[in-house]
């Protein structure tokens, strides 16, 4: 049924005339395709006008059909997928525009986790023709029996920020959901919206599965200028090497948002956003009302204020995280800060787009360092912008745990036959290569518990009835319901002032840190812990002023890509005009190259020092810090062990150090066995605390497969009887259970995510390739300092509790018995 | 094993549990029937708990030589963990022990009914034993006179690094009230803070160790 796009066109003129617009050819390209029937990814850098690319193509057809028969009845046909509930309002508002200059009588309704239970309840009886929603949203959709009913009508889905959700597990989610609904229409069209990435065609097919022949990717590809700038300190000599917040530079950078009309200065880490906002602040007291904060733990309606000014163009500066990243269109910004390392290509490329967001308008990012070695991760990334070397995102592949959530998913909304039911899931991307054991594994996890013979005694959950799969349970239904969604982290505690007024979330790891008296700053303010009872952080403001802890969150650990390492090994050896940053960074590469040498992608280096604490080796493969880390543990323990002395090591982008108090040498045998590339994971395994590990990853799976009860909302006590840790289920299972592939699953994903094992994989093999340059240097070097500057920073402690017990028992003896002193 | 300095003395082992003078085996919050419990609304979590936990309890009253058993309360989980498997696994428990076995009523089995009335078990709500008296929670302990009690599940938690610590199961001694740690293997703990002048010991491979008041209040 191919329908010309002339008619498209046609149908859509009057909103572009309206506005003064010409159609871009990308456009017009995916609303040919579109009409043509087909599926497939559009990728361009923000502001680009996608939105109207994927999202016209449906409302022209429906304007067709309309104008074909005026009596074509009102139905549910497009779902716009969002990764962000955050996005929805605003996605809203984008898609609401031309829909009023065109076609006013078609309603466009969001539902996410936000939604009010009245509106919730209103949809619940009559669907939008267009109807925006999260991956959870639309999981906890498909568990209602009459939704299959009510998009009887589908004709297309858009899935916004598809770059976001691939490689997490919500985008596996995500593809199980479109599974679903390609079983119910055959001719359903989706559509992605990505960012640029290194995978297009990979990240295409993960959104369509394998049912999607002839599907296109578009580019829009308009040269969308993008400029690059780098504060350069002005006396590198002194500008220090190691480090993270690097608040020095605040004054230029004041200057900087002076010069502005509206600045969005992003951070790494939600403490460094706190950082700055403070030293800002400080810097210039009377941007007091001018000046905000935005990161993932304020409150909603902190954040949309935030959100609401910038789009109004009533701030001067908006200091914030990662957060800001995502989709939204703030036209007022027109400038971009980056404070710290870029650590990724797209990231950095991402970050620049935020300003300049119309299209034809050039982006602009200025890049401030927080150490020296920084200055060359900016012109690294620009380089490798200019080259097209952009990062990838791997999907998941067949996590067992969303499996068996979105399985409860399905059965809830209809009883399937088993077989057509796993036919269906292996369309998708995720499983396409699920194979029996996996398969029978899940749906003895949810009908009999173990498998086979092992079934658990008086477990029900769903059953088997006629060859088809049923729950019918209502409690187990409302039990799954909320317990829909992938995300979870460390538990999120509620920061409020004792007069009970919210400010925001904060990780229960941090605060058990704190004592009640202890000031931390939050959100721009001086706090002080009264209590922590219950989920709930009370505070009140800070009595004295004091320079409180920073709150330091987890999530700032994000490794170096692969392509900027890459780059920056490319930039130290260029030969040609070197870039500004280069020159500048020249004095200090100058003392490198002096004491040793530079690292490379083609040699290992590696340095030995004697400092008073010992002797360090320091090994620059310049891999990223999750892979040093890996590196270091494996390293450490096949360099073997010597009695009574321990090995301590860091790790940081560039390389890592070992250090001991003696028995480290430049042995070239040695080193070079210990970098073999044979046996990787039985010995990352064995020398690694990967059990402890393992225990926090099971948390999230245990939560996705349904194992941990969650709380009803409104009821303040929690079901006692079901009461538990994950930590404990752990236990459980490895106990009496030790086969269940849970707990291989969570064993995989914590090398993955813990030491991007695949990645060390490759960089070991490509070590045991290269040729090994050993130098022994009596100082340290610029490289050696940050690596050694951090030997405090604590990982994770070797060794299982038991050891870790006894060696503090020890150690306390030590100190508190004279006797083992003198009989040392 | 470790006996500590109490009057009356008191003898704690790694079961864990505690030993009097007259060899009377104290242990608290078994709750047995958990796993089924889960299981029983839908949550599939494998069995052995019950199994595995009276097994332990066999073998520690063989090894202790024990004269009796006495289980501070929280013997049975929850009603719907309360299922035929685990109430003859009980039984044969009972049989097997050799030794008067008494259970002082803790929350979880008031809630959980009434047990046959056949069994060789004596129920009672607190019990006076070689000069302690012995309740399910501590709340109901006097305070003027040596106690011991279950329920809290006490844990400690020892910081060892900048941003590590252990969570360790604890036997918290609070004056003349000492709290056992749980014994059931499918059951938490929860954190405590106790005071100057406490004491507090863990179990280290099989063994009772008093952690120094150092480690826990830094």
């Amino acid at each position: 049924m191919r329908k010309s796009t002339q008619s498209a066109e046609a149908l859509l003129s009057p909103y572009f005339e309206a506005k003064g617009w010409h159609a871009f050819d990308f456009q017009r390209d995916t609303w040919q395709a579109h009409a043509e029937g087909r599926s497939g990814l559009l990728h361009a850098p923000t502001g680009q006008g996608k939105t109207l690319a994927v999202f016209l193509g449906p409302l022209a057809d429906r304007l067709h059909r309309e104008s074909l028969d005026p009596k074509c009845p009102a139905a549910c046909e497009v779902l716009w997928l969002t990764p962000l509930r955050a996005l929805a309002q605003d996605t809203l508002r984008a898609l609401r525009e031309p829909i009023e200059h065109l076609a006013p009588h078609l309603a466009v309704e969001a539902r996410t986790g936000d939604t009010s239970s009245a509106q919730r309840a209103k949809l619940r009886k009559k669907l939008p023709w267009c109807l925006v929603t999260t991956p959870e949203s639309l999981s906890l959709l498909l568990t209602h029996a009459d939704f299959r009913d009510q998009i009887v009508g589908l004709k297309t889905v858009i899935v916004d920020e598809w770059h976001e959700l691939l490689g997490t597990k919500r985008g596996v989610q995500t593809e199980l959901c479109l599974a679903r609904l390609r079983a119910w229409h055959p001719d359903l069209r989706v559509w992605g919206l990505s960012a640029t990435l290194g995978n297009l065609d990979e990240a295409r097919e993960a959104l369509l599965g394998l049912a999607f022949p002839g599907s296109s990717t578009i580019s829009a590809d308009l040269n969308k200028e993008l400029v690059i700038e780098t504060l350069i300190p002005a006396e590198i000599e002194r500008f220090p090497w190691a480090g993270h917040l690097g608040t020095r530079l605040v004054e230029p950078v004041a200057k900087a948002i002076e010069s502005a009309d509206t600045t969005l200065l992003f951070t790494n880490t939600r403490s460094q956003t706190e950082l700055w906002f403070q030293e800002l602040l400080e810097a210039r007291p009377a941007w007091k009302d001018d000046l905000a904060m935005h990161h993932g733990s304020l409150d909603r309606e902190e954040r949309e204020l935030v959100e609401q000014r910038l789009r109004d163009g009533t701030l001067r500066c908006v200091v914030c995280t990662s957060s800001l990243d995502l989709g939204v269109d703030f036209s007022p910004v027109d400038q971009v800060i980056q404070v710290g390392s870029p650590k990724g290509v797209a990231r950095l490329a991402q970050r620049a787009g935020r300003s300049g967001h119309q299209p034809g308008k050039t982006s602009r990012v200025l890049c401030v360092p927080t150490h020296a070695f920084e200055l060359i991760e900016f012109s690294a990334a620009r380089e490798a912008l200019a080259r097209g070397e952009i990062e990838s995102r791997t999907p998941v592949s067949k996590p067992l745990d969303v499996l068996v959530q979105h399985l409860v998913t399905c059965i809830i909304g209809a009883s399937i036959k088993p077989s057509d039911l796993r036919q269906e899931i292996q369309t998708s991307h995720a499983y396409r290569d699920l194979d029996d054991e996996e398969w029978e594994w899940a749906l003895a996890f949810i009908t009999t518990g173990g498998q086979a013979l092992k079934s658990y005694p008086q477990y029900h959950k769903a059953r088997l009835e006629n060859d088809h799969l049923k729950l019918d349970d209502k409690k187990l239904i409302q039990q799954h319901r909320l317990s829909i969604g992938t995300i979870t982290g460390d538990r999120s505690i509620s920061v409020q002032f004792l007069g009970g007024k919210r400010l925001g979330t904060i990780e229960e790891s941090f605060i058990t840190r704190l004592k009640p008296g202890s000031q931390f700053i939050f959100g721009g303010r001086h706090l002080e812990l009264v209590r922590f009872h219950k989920q709930t952080a009370s505070v009140r403001k800070a009595t004295r002023s004091l320079r409180g802890h920073v709150p330091i969150w987890n999530g700032g650990k994000m490794p170096l890509s692969n392509e900027l390492s890459h780059a920056i090994s490319r930039s130290l050896h260029d030969t040609g005009p070197p870039s500004a940053e280069r020159l500048a960074l020249q004095p200090i590469l100058s003392i490198q190259q002096s004491r040793s040498g530079l690292p490379s992608d083609d040699t290992l280096l590696i340095e030995f020092t004697r400092t008073r604490e010992g002797e360090h080796l320091f090994f620059y493969p310049l891999a990223g810090r999750l892979v040093h880390e890996g590196l270091g543990s494996l390293v450490a323990w096949r360099l073997g062990k010597y009695p009574g002395e321990s090995i301590h090591i860091t790790q940081n982008d560039y390389g890592f150090c070992l250090t001991a108090r003696r028995g480290l040498s430049l042995d070239p045998r040695r080193l070079s066995e210990a970098f073999d590339s044979n046996n990787l994971l039985d010995d990352l395994l064995s020398c690694m605390n990967t059990a402890e590990l393992a225990r926090r990853q099971f948390r999230e799976i245990a939560r996705v497969a349904g194992l941990i009860v969650p709380d009803f909302p409104g009821s303040k006590a929690p079901k006692r009887d079901l009461q538990t840790s994950t930590s404990l289920l752990f236990e459980v299972f490895q106990r009496y259970d030790s086969g269940n592939l849970l707990l291989l699953q969570s064993q995989r994903e914590i090398l993955s995510k813990q030491f991007e094992i695949n990645r060390l994989g490759e960089v070991l093999t490509s070590i045991s390739k290269r040729a090994m340059r050993l130098i022994e240097t009596d100082r340290l070097t610029p490289l050696a300092f940050p690596l050694w500057a951090d030997r405090l920073s604590a990982t994770l402690p070797a060794g299982d509790a038991n050891s870790r017990l006894e060696a503090m028992l020890t150690l306390l003896n030590r100190e508190t018995d004279p006797s083992s002193q003198v009989n040392h | 094993m470790l006996q500590i300095s109490t009057d009356p003395p008191l003898t704690l082992i790694g079961a864990p549990a505690a030993l009097t003078s007259s060899r009377a085996l104290i242990v608290a919050d078994v709750h047995l029937g958990k796993s089924a419990t889960f299981r029983a609304k839908g949550l599939p979590v494998p069995e052995g708990d019950n199994e595995h936990d009276l097994g332990r309890l066999l073998e520690c009253i063989a090894r202790t030589g024990a004269s009796r058993l006495v289980v501070a309360g929280d013997l049975i989980h929850a009603p719907a963990g309360k299922t035929t498997a685990t109430l003859s696994a009980i039984e044969s428990f009972l049989e097997a022990c050799r030794i008067p076995v008494t259970l002082v009523l803790g929350n979880h089995d008031r809630n959980s009914g009434a047990l046959p009335r056949d069994w060789n078990l004596e129920i009672v709500p607190a019990l006076d034993l070689d000069g302690w008296h012995i309740v399910h929670d501590p709340a109901d302990a006097p305070e003027n006179r040596p106690s011991i009690a279950g329920h809290w599940h006490p844990a400690i938690r020892i910081p060892d690094g900048k941003r590590t610590s252990l969570r360790l199961p604890c036997f918290w001694l609070r004056g003349k009230n000492l709290v056992l740690p749980s014994f059931g293997s499918f059951t938490g703990g929860q954190v405590v803070t106790p005071l100057e002048g406490h004491r507090v010991f863990t179990v280290l491979r099989d063994q009772v160790v008093e952690l120094p008041q150092a480690l826990w209040r830094p």
